[in-house]
């Protein structure tokens, strides 16, 4: 261990160089950031001494109760910034990524410290700090333009609506009129719509952009196209025999279908690194299928008496497959018979 | 008014000679009649009650299988334990079981030779005076008069119809005639005074076969009777004429030509606001193989329906019809202990005549206890008609795997379109 954090040393130190010819120039960045970490406030500061408290001589001015009227000065010496804690109640403490919490008191400052006084947080940067590199539109950005155009949503919210209000006739046993479906249909389009507002109201609290309209159009967008990812899987179901792969790639479909509309909904409403951004959406895509398969999984009794069969038919102008004939199909289900023995070997 | 008085003495004098009768033959009969018990091994309390009579000088006792089931399946866990007429107690051995026909042979422990019932060597005339005995809900050994009315019709095992009523507690017990000669066996009843009888000569050949040859063991004999059982159905099912017969306008469904298997039909033809004419045909074999009260095997259950869409169109049709065709389940009774769960396939199927193209699904569960008997079940559902269906179904249980697929060939080419 001890021989590790000595390494780690050296590379710091052949780093440091650069830093410190660029630091004579007495120029520094402090920035008041939030408990978890978000940019409240930015400072660049170009002197030799920067005091920082409670009260108005300073140069950085803190409302918080628990800092002290005049609670730390940071002062440029030799190319180097230190901290110089004025005995303060609280004390001022230094986080960083390489060390652990420690007093400030003549800590010579890096780039990137957070100094913690009272209970608010000022990170320090230094001009050569390294920014992220410029992120470039995305190529959905031309999909979210075109489908946050209220024109786009309004015929999209009404195709979702159509298609849901076809659902319900189709499936329900007795006559219906039109009134009757209008109230399901119009109830099962506000549902829908709870996700992309929820999603704006979430990101608006997190002091984002809301975004309403692009949330609204991308998601309805999806559900659209989850209804024919839904045709899709029905004809593959339908048009294939048991042991077929085929419904199973329509199932990863809709699942990547959703996975897709979560990294939208994320990617408008959010900003967060590409790679955090997959991991959320992966995150409620799992959640959602997983959640859904574990409901399932919970309320399977421990023998179920009934066969689980899949019994999708529609109307013959989807069938697109040849149908095998009788000697075929005598003997696919002959197989069924070793598979049981198997089972009832098992106990 | 003289006749009526006539009447009236005729069917006093007949009603209290028959009591007078029954009395004789219950004190003549009384010494070997038992109760049957089975006595749950770690509770020491019985679990079920039957009753029981002695047909040999050696102590073998005949009751139904259905009495003694629990023992026969887990031995470890039961005694089957016996009460007389004068209160003595005593353990049983079971010897034999005919599953089909609900009998079982047990023995107890003599000392010397006993009196037991004689075997009746010829079957009674309809209209014939028996006497059912056996001991009701615990509640004491009883005499009942009734009437021999035949063989029960379209029953593939033979069951005597005996009108007399038969209550639970007396399944075992045997049925005699006015020379206290054993004639069938109590095994069931379905209210209303119609009880039915295991014939005695199922019983005689039972008990000839026992002593030619004991089984060695009685698991092995089940399976032995299911499979023969089995055997001898589906070869009378299979030889048997199948009729093609129309259901609906344009259905053509076969209707197996034999009298123990029965169907019934229905239709919604009187139901104006429905989106879908439905015509059904149900036909049923009325046997039910009693194996343990969660088991249950031998029937066999085959049902067609023809469906026609009156005000909608090809997409709502078929969306309705999915839902009429996604829970089928199995025709028999069976639990986790003795069955596998059902695996399944499906496909899309043209017999090669070409006259229908259906959506054809087989499925089959193993039991565990018998080799090569399964539950099969089939449903096939036309889906080469806008707005017309036909969906043929069946399920049998207890049935092996050649006979399940030669049955299920004939009756996939069996069914079309006009």
């Amino acid at each position: 261990m001890e021989v590790e954090s000595m390494k780690i040393d050296n590379v710091e130190i052949n780093e440091m160089p650069t830093t410190d010819t660029e630091t004579v120039t007495g120029e520094i960045i402090i920035e008041e950031i939030s408990r978890n970490h978000k940019l409240l406030h930015r400072h660049k500061l170009s002197q030799q001494k920067i005091h920082i408290g409670r009260d108005y001589h300073n140069d950085i001015i803190l409302a918080d109760p628990h800092v002290c009227p005049s609670h730390l000065s940071i002062e440029l010496n030799d190319g180097q910034w230190k901290i110089i804690d004025n005995q303060t109640v609280n004390g001022s403490y230094i986080e960083n990524i390489k060390e652990k919490k420690h007093a400030a008191n003549e800590h010579i400052v890096q780039d990137g410290d957070v100094i913690t006084l009272g209970k608010s947080q000022l990170r320090i940067l230094f001009t050569d700090h390294a920014v992220e590199p410029t992120v470039a539109f995305s190529p959905f950005e031309s999909f979210i333009n075109l489908m946050r155009h209220p024109l786009a949503i309004l015929l999209s919210v009404a195709l979702f609506t159509l298609i849901a209000g076809e659902v319900f006739y189709l499936s329900t046993a007795k006559e219906v009129n039109f009134s009757q479906l209008l109230v399901p249909t119009i109830g099962m389009a506000l549902g829908f719509a709870l996700w992309p507002a929820g999603v704006a109201l979430v990101s608006h609290l997190s002091k984002h952009d809301a975004r309403v309209m692009a949330q609204l159009g991308v998601s309805f967008a999806f559900f659209n196209f989850m209804w024919l990812s839904d045709l899709f899987e029905s004809i593959a179901a339908f048009n294939s025999a048991a042991g077929s792969l085929l419904p199973l790639v329509m199932v990863f479909i809709s699942i990547a279908l959703a996975f897709s509309l979560f990294w939208l909904n994320g990617y408008i409403g959010f900003h967060m690194t590409a790679k955090r951004r997959i991991v959320v959406a992966a995150s409620i895509t799992t959640l959602l299928f997983g959640g859904s398969y574990l409901v399932q999984y919970s309320n399977k009794p421990e023998f179920n008496p009934r066969p689980q069969y899949d019994a999708t038919i529609m109307m013959p102008s989807f069938l697109l497959a040849s149908s095998s004939n009788v000697d075929k199909f005598i003997e696919d289900s002959s197989k069924l018979f070793e598979k049981t023995n198997k089972a009832a070997l098992k106990r | 008014m003289k006749v009526f008085f006539t009447l009236i003495f005729i069917v006093l004098t007949s009603s209290s000679y028959a009591s007078e009768q029954a009395e004789q033959l219950f004190n003549q009969l009384k010494p070997s009649l038992y109760q049957i018990k089975l006595i749950d091994k770690a509770s020491g309390e019985k679990s079920s009650i039957g009753s029981g009579f002695q047909i040999s000088s050696d102590g073998i006792i005949a009751t139904n299988y259905h009495v003694i089931s629990s023992y026969a399946l887990h031995p470890e866990k039961y005694r089957i334990e016996y009460l007389d007429s004068q209160g003595n107690k005593g353990n049983l051995s079971l010897q034999s079981v005919d599953v089909i026909n609900d009998l079982a042979l047990v023995k107890r422990q003599v000392d010397h030779d006993m009196q037991y019932f004689q075997l009746s060597e010829n079957t009674p005339h309809k209209g014939e005076q028996l006497f059912s005995l056996g001991n009701p809900h615990d509640l004491g050994m009883i005499v009942v008069p009734g009437t021999y009315n035949g063989l029960k019709k379209e029953s593939f095992n033979d069951r005597i119809h005996f009108t007399g009523s038969i209550n639970s507690g007396m399944s075992g017990g045997p049925v005699v005639n006015k020379q206290a000669e054993v004639v069938g066996v109590n095994v069931a009843t379905s209210g209303n005074s119609i009880g039915f009888l295991v014939p005695h000569d199922k019983l005689v050949n039972l008990y000839q076969a026992f002593l030619k040859t004991a089984p060695e063991s009685i698991k092995a004999q089940m399976a032995e009777q299911l499979t023969d059982s089995q055997n001898k159905l589906m070869t009378a099912i299979l030889n048997s004429p199948w009729q093609e017969k129309q259901l609906g306008k344009n259905g053509l469904i076969p209707i197996i030509d034999v009298p123990f298997i029965r169907c019934w039909g229905d239709s919604n033809a009187d139901k104006a606001d429905a989106l879908i004419l439905t015509a059904v045909a149900n036909c049923s074999l009325d046997e039910n193989t009693y194996l343990s009260s969660r088991f249950f095997t031998g029937s066999m259950e085959i049902e067609f329906r023809t469906m026609q869409a009156k005000d909608i169109g090809a997409n709502k049709f078929y969306r309705l019809y999915q839902q009429q065709i996604a829970r089928a389940g199995a025709g028999n009774r069976a639990d986790k202990e003795n069955v596998t769960e059902f695996q399944c396939h499906h496909d899309l199927v043209m017999p090669d005549n070409n006259a229908i193209n259906n959506k054809a699904i087989f499925c089959t569960r193993a039991y565990k206890k018998f080799p090569d008997l399964y539950d099969v079940l089939y449903l096939s559902a036309s889906i080469d008609k806008e707005r017309q269906a036909l969906v043929s179904h069946f399920t049998i249980a207890g049935i092996s795997q050649s006979n399940a697929l030669a049955f299920t060939r004939q009756f996939m080419e069996a069914v079309s379109w006009k």
